[in-house]
Parts: structure tokens; sequence; C-alpha cells
């Protein structure tokens, strides 16, 4: 598979030829940094100013390399297609490896920051518990009643939330029963057969 | 056993022959557990057998009994303390036993009354879930990762009866976390128990 680059796209990206490699390598880090905390636009002035370009051409440069990587990132493509679908830059040998270099090794780094981009419930994050005898309440004295207290972690995206929830061991036994058989599926045939033949 | 005044007073009518005859005692007291252990309760007014007491004596003695049954539940009074209490206030022997028949018989089911009232987290019930095979999404292709969804049920111990769900999902690695984790808790049990 191939990427599909709009003429407006390779003329952002076209600026790259005219610079030093030195100086794409810099923009690929910029760019990297960009996907990984967010946009910085004081840094375009600063690159603007020393290569004496506008402050545009430097955003357009390193917004292409984003647009470059992150695409190639989302459909997984393989390292062939990828030296294929920017030989139609027209950059220099010395750069396609570099931008291939740079694809390589921050692909699974971008492919999980746009993972957590997917619509999803709050995820598990983690799970911490309690045993608990209940001795007495206000309304019953002389109780012995085992409790289990569960405060389970989940992740929403960038927010962590905790919810405290309670059991007693019957339950338990019955809920790790029950989720050991959700687990035990997964290995059945009819899982491995659909996982093995979608890939 | 520690008592109000009140609570007293209307024991002691409870106790009076002259009051309410033996047959209507029994009624009287089978209608005064049957109102702490049954919704929707019938009223100790509503009987027919004792339509001819006063009713404003009666709606008394009926707060009296159910306050005494539900402290003696409360404190898990043995039948000693039962017995010597109403002795007290004057029960004669057969009125004695005829209560603590009935409170022998109660007092399971109002324990798991009075062991509900209580203000805790949300307890869970149940597990449901669900496995997926996630294919692409829009911001990633070739995810190919298995994903489950887990829903917790949950009953709230305040407001019984109203259920919710916890829902949330988690991966192959975290799921096996998850219930590694819930073993550990349930070895702990284990091991609790055989103290």
């Amino acid at each position: 598979m191939l990427l599909v680059l709009s003429d407006e796209h390779k003329e952002h990206l076209g600026f790259l030829s005219d610079v030093d490699p030195a100086v794409v390598g810099e923009f690929g880090r910029i760019a990297v940094e960009f996907l990984k905390k967010g946009s910085n636009p004081k840094i375009y002035e600063g690159a603007a100013r020393k290569l004496s370009v506008p402050a545009e051409t430097v955003q357009h440069g390193v917004e292409g390399l984003m647009f470059i990587l992150t695409e190639s990132s989302k459909l997984m493509i393989s390292e062939v297609d990828f030296q294929d679908s920017v030989l139609v830059l027209g950059f220099s040998e010395e750069l396609n490896k570099l931008l291939l270099q740079l694809y390589l090794e921050n692909r699974k780094e971008i492919r999980q920051i746009l993972g957590e981009l997917a619509p999803s419930l709050p995820r598990y994050h983690n799970l911490e518990w309690r045993l608990d005898v209940q001795l007495a309440s206000r309304a019953l004295r002389q109780q012995v009643k085992p409790t289990i207290t569960l405060k389970l972690h989940l992740e929403n995206g960038d927010t962590r939330s905790a919810r405290v929830l309670q059991t007693d061991p019957a339950t338990l036994l019955h809920l790790i029963r029950e989720l050991e058989r959700a687990l035990a599926e997964v290995k059945s045939n009819h899982c491995r057969r659909i996982l093995r033949n979608i890939k | 056993m520690e008592l109000s005044d009140s609570v007293v007073k209307g024991l002691q009518t409870l106790a009076d022959p002259a009051y309410m005859d033996f047959k209507s005692f029994r009624i009287f007291t089978e209608a005064a557990f049957h109102s702490l252990l049954a919704f929707p309760t019938h009223s100790v007014l509503d009987y027919p057998e004792l339509k001819n007491i006063d009713q404003a004596l009666l709606k008394h003695c009926h707060i009296a009994a159910t306050t005494f049954i539900l402290e003696g539940v409360k404190q898990n009074a043995d039948r000693s303390t039962i017995c010597s209490c109403l002795e007290d206030l004057r029960f004669d022997s057969e009125r004695v036993d005829a209560f603590y028949e009935l409170y022998q018989k109660s007092k399971t089911n109002l324990e798991k009354l009075l062991s509900s009232i209580d203000r805790c987290p949300p307890h869970i019930t149940d597990v449901s879930w669900r496995l997926d095979y996630c294919i692409k999404n829009s911001h990633v292709h070739k995810v190919n990762q298995p994903s489950y969804l887990i829903s917790f049920n949950t009953e709230n111990g305040e407001n019984t009866g109203a259920s919710s769900e916890l829902n949330f999902s988690c991966t192959l690695e975290q799921l096996q976390d998850l219930v590694g984790k819930m073993k550990d808790a349930a070895k702990s049990v284990e091991r609790a128990t055989q103290l």
C-alpha cells in the first residue's frame, strides 16, 4: 500500500530538499516530539530566523513530516512501500534513508499515541484489594462478615479514575471462574482460527 | 438490655392479662415479628382479633415490642437475656415462652435484615464479558488485537434494589493481571478461614 500525497503536500515538503540533511533530521525530531507532546509554534519562529525563511515554510515542512509519519504509521506500511511512497518527493537518497529511519524508529510509539484516540470505554489500569471482616455496625453487633474491598483504577485517555467496590467471598470466586472462562475463550479453536486468518 | 421508659411501659401493658388475654398476645406478637420482616406490612391495627383492644394503646405496645425485638437481635441477646428481661417486666412464663419461640424463629432473618442496613460501596454481584477482535479504527489500521469488555453488575447497599453496571475494556494481558489479583484476594480469604 502506498501513501497518497496531494500536490499541496508535496509542495510543502519540497522545501526540505533545499536545506542541509542535518536540518531535515532536526525537523524530523521536532515532528516526532510534537506528535508526542503537542505542537509549539514558538519553535517554528526560532528555526525560521536561523534559516532566514518565513516561519510558515518551516511550519509546513514540519507538519508535512508529521503527516507522513502518522499516515504511514496508521496504515502500518512496509519498508519498501514507504520508500516507494516518498520517491515521488524527489529527495536525495540520503534524505529518503533518513525519513525511513525516522519512520521505523517511531512507528510503534506513534501507533500507540494514535491508538489512544480510538473511541473506547475506560480501560483497566490496576486493581487493589483489601480483606476485611465486618464485626459490628450501628444496626447489628457481633457480626462476622468477610468483605473484599476492591479499588479499580481505570484510564480514559489522559484521565485516571478509581472506583471503590465491594464483594463477598462467594461472589469473588464466581467472578474469578467467569473471567477465567473469558480468558480460556481466546484459546478456543474458533478464536484461534479468526486470529490466524485476519492479519 | 437498656430500654426507654416508653418501651418499658408498652411492654408492661403487654404483660397485663387484664389488658390482653394470651390468645390475643400470641396474635399480637406474631404480627409484630411479621411486620418487621414482610413487605408491605400489615399494621397491628388491621387484625380483626385485636379490634376490641384500645387502639392507641395497641399502637404503643406495637412500637414497644418491635423496639425490644430489634434491640435484642442487634445485641445478639440469648435466651437468658430475653427471658429475664421479660420476667422483670412481669411477663408470665407462658408469654415469655411464646415470645422467645418466635424470637428464635425469626432471629436469623432479622439479622440479615439489620446487616443489610449499612452504608457501603457498591457491591459487585456478577460479571459479564465480551471478547472482541479489534481490526482497525479511524486512527490506526491493522490493530489486530483481542480486547475484552468487562461489565461488573453492582448493587448499592443504601437503596436496596438499585443496581447499576460498571463497564471497562482491557487487553488480554490486563485481564490476566486483573484475574491474578482477584485470585490473590481469594487466596487470602481462604487462608484467613483456616486460622
